[in-house]
């Protein structure tokens, strides 16, 4: 840290007061930022349904597994040791979002790699106004036009499908991955070691893939971090095209879970919540560099 | 395999272009010798001749093709056929999109047939220059050489244009059309061109109407909205960026690590959770103040209309603080130190270091980054649709559906989704987002490094 002003100024006592105020001030704030967390992980491991019966504080009367036997539990069985309290489909959606994100990451990266590499390296006519198109089309949410989409999807069969889904993913994505692969093409390749290759005469393919795909390994580990993300909070466009139970995401099974009926499921929407967020913290952390660089604008500049 | 001296007229420069005019393709095939493009160009036409001529199923040549069809339909949008049962009767909304659709199809192959003739004049001056038809290799390396970008981005195209553009250019539509409930939706009625009929019922201030009414207000709230949640974010996340990285800090990166936290969670699992916690009764945060005697009635954290603002302004910080927090504190690691040592022995305090050197310094590093994230709140559903569902509900709402927190992209969301579906007026309140974002989006294309290179 190059921030490092002097202390020549401060008598000692007053730096001590000062001090004290910082950390006090640190400590609430550390406080509020753990508490949600805190009270989340303390419900999970509670055995009552209601939100009301939590404890205040975050550590239940007497620890119990019975919320997350509830939500594992298939729908079409009894939660064991109950005579009629049904299970859920915490499973199935956890699938679902799972098997969604990887096709879509695949099929973003496969996408966007090519067109940024296009734009980055080809001139040709019709370059510039597509281009053009799509930094504004980067700016929309994309659900502004989603009774369109709806209608699109049914006509060809892809309400209630994944592969639906996945589309619209993949095409939301386009705009600004395209444009983010293309910048760091520009940046992160030098044309000349490709020229190189052709002279040694590899084709484009051979090139691209063996030359170039090496050459931008940073920003598509970017690029599929935030595509295998994104899907597991989505909630607009799954809510819109997935309509049966066992075809759900996380995303909408959990919020109709919750919503409107934290008296009968907020300890077990809280054993959800608590399984998703902790592989994504982890994934989080460790994928953070990328993330944080990328977010922080200079991840084309790296 | 020489092709050189068929004896070549530099009449063709002007023989192929009209040629080609004429009829796609007919300019290669008689004077260009490109027989393989001539023909792809030519089919293409044929097809699109096809469907405009033959009507579908019967194939009577009567020009009332599919395609001819769609453009009609998408002026009409269907007739009334009242005595047909409910499936077989036009549906407006079908109609428009697939007029869309087709419309699009159109202007490709408009483009496509100007490239044609462009082609066809180009290729004829490059033989004529060379005085002879290029060799099989020539043409194969130029193909591949000049096609590859094209097929390549087939797919971008093909993706983009059904799935973004038609939906756009549809929603734009529709605001021009009384696509509503409860007298308006097909299959069992059609939908008409109204022409700005929903802008006068959305934008006429009259007593009575209270369109008008909620629109001020959700606009009004927007704004707030977007100033108040960028800026404490902001504001918040600097303080602990300057906070932690004072001397007198032991275990700053201890509690970077913790502030991180909210960051890491979805943040759909956190709101949810906070709704939860700020539960007027049950919420265990009313509860915790009511044991501890610090409150005797429980806080209206989210269903009083003001209170609900700022609980979710202040909500908001929780989430976004951490982001800005190591934004700041990226950029200030970039400060050169000499200017801090320099302002000591000026006999500059802390606050005036800070006023003078990291706040100015800081900013300007960081303000693209700042106003895309004004542009971003604008647009931040998630936040006021998972923490209070755009509730509490003022006098207006039932008409409008419009609640004291909803923002304008919730407002689309619930006039949508939720009946009665008010799609034209969604669709009126879409058209402005759209308005409201053009200069963020002109702001962020003159960002680009492409833009700055001057290469668009």
């Amino acid at each position: 840290m190059t921030y490092a002003p002097g202390k020549k100024r401060h008598s000692k006592s007053s730096t001590v007061f000062v001090t004290s105020i910082l950390y006090i001030f640190l400590t609430i704030t550390v406080l509020v930022v753990v508490y949600p967390v805190a009270f989340t992980i303390g419900a999970a491991f509670t055995e009552t349904n209601s939100l009301a019966s939590t404890r205040l504080v975050p550590w239940p009367e007497k620890p119990s597994f019975y919320q997350f036997q509830r939500l594992l539990t298939p729908s079409s069985q009894t939660v064991v040791g109950t005579v009629d309290v049904r299970g859920t489909n915490y499973l199935v959606w956890y699938r679902n979002t799972l098997k969604i994100a990887i096709v879509n990451t695949l099929c973003t990266l496969a996408i966007c790699i090519t067109s940024g590499y296009i734009f980055s390296r080809f001139r040709f006519r019709a370059r510039k106004p597509m281009m053009a198109t799509i930094v504004v089309l980067q700016m929309f949410p994309s659900f502004i036009g989603m009774i369109a989409t709806y209608v699109i999807l049914w006509r060809i069969g892809g309400l209630n499908t994944h592969w639906g889904l996945i589309l619209v993913y993949v095409t939301g994505s386009i705009p600004f991955n395209s444009w983010l692969m293309k910048g760091y093409f520009d940046t992160a390749v030098s044309k000349s070691i490709e020229e190189a290759a052709r002279v040694d005469g590899a084709n484009q393919i051979t090139t691209f893939i063996k030359i170039v795909i090496p050459m931008v390994k940073p920003m598509i580990m970017f690029l599929a971090l935030s595509s295998f993300t994104s899907p597991w909070m989505d909630f607009i466009f799954p809510r819109l095209i997935l309509r049966s139970d066992d075809k759900k995401t996380l995303a909408v099974g959990l919020f109709e879970l919750i919503n409107g009926r934290a008296n009968d499921n907020f300890t077990m929407f809280a054993a959800g919540a608590l399984l998703v967020a902790v592989p994504f913290a982890i994934l989080f952390m460790s994928g953070q560099k990328f993330l944080l660089k990328s977010m922080a604008g200079d991840g084309t500049k790296e | 395999m020489s092709r050189q001296d068929a004896g070549i007229n530099e009449q063709i420069i002007k023989k192929a272009p009209i040629a080609s005019a004429c009829f796609m393709g007919l300019g290669q095939i008689l004077y260009l010798k490109q027989y393989l493009r001539g023909a792809v160009y030519a089919l293409l036409e044929l097809i699109m001749l096809f469907f405009t001529v033959f009507e579908s199923g019967t194939f009577i040549p009567n020009f009332r093709g599919p395609i001819v069809k769609s453009l009609v339909g998408l002026i009409t949008l269907g007739d009334p056929k009242p005595d047909l049962p409910v499936k077989l009767r036009d549906h407006s909304i079908f109609m428009l999109v697939t007029g869309l659709i087709v419309l699009i199809v159109v202007v490709l192959y408009v483009a496509v047939y100007v490239f044609n003739i462009k082609d066809a004049k180009a290729s004829a001056i490059q033989i004529v220059e060379k005085k002879r038809f290029p060799t099989y290799a020539e043409t194969r390396n130029h193909i591949q050489e000049a096609a590859f970008p094209y097929i390549g981005l087939t797919p971008v195209v093909v993706l983009l244009a059904f799935f973004t553009v038609v939906p756009l250019l549809f929603s734009a539509l529709v605001a021009f059309t009384n696509y509503s409930s409860p007298d308006h939706i097909p299959p069992n009625n059609l939908v008409d061109w109204v022409g700005f009929e929903n802008f006068r019922t959305m934008f006429t201030a009259s007593a009575n109407n209270s369109w008008f009414s909620a629109f001020g207000r959700v606009a009004a709230w927007t704004v707030i909205w977007a100033f108040a949640s960028t800026l404490t974010c902001y504001a918040v996340g600097m303080l602990f960026a300057v906070v932690l990285v004072d001397y007198r800090i032991k275990i700053a990166k201890v509690f970077r690590t913790i502030f991180i936290l909210p960051y890491a969670i979805p943040t759909m699992l956190s709101l949810f959770i906070w709704q939860n916690l700020l539960n007027g009764t049950f919420g265990p945060i009313n509860r915790t103040l009511i044991e501890l005697g610090l409150i005797s009635n429980p806080i209206p954290w989210l269903s009083d209309p003001n209170m609900a603002r700022i609980t979710l302004i202040l909500v908001n910080i929780w989430i976004g603080f951490p982001y800005s927090m190591i934004l700041v504190t990226s950029n200030m690691t970039a400060i050169p130190s000499q200017l801090y040592e320099a302002a000591i022995i000026d006999g500059a305090n802390k606050w005036n270091q800070f006023k003078s050197i990291t706040l100015p310094l800081v900013l300007f590093q960081t303000m693209p980054l700042l106003i895309m994230q004004f542009a971003g709140n604008i647009n931040n559903f998630g936040a006021v649709f998972f923490l209070t569902a755009g509730d509490p509900k003022v006098s207006d709402t039932i008409t409008t559906q419009a609640g004291a927190t909803d923002l304008m992209i919730s407002w689309i969301y619930k006039l949508t989704m939720n009946t009665p579906n008010m799609y034209n007026l969604a669709s009126v309140l879409s058209i402005l987002v759209f308005i409201v974002l053009v200069p963020f989006a002109v702001y962020n294309f003159t960002q680009t490094k492409s833009f700055k290179d001057g290469e668009l």
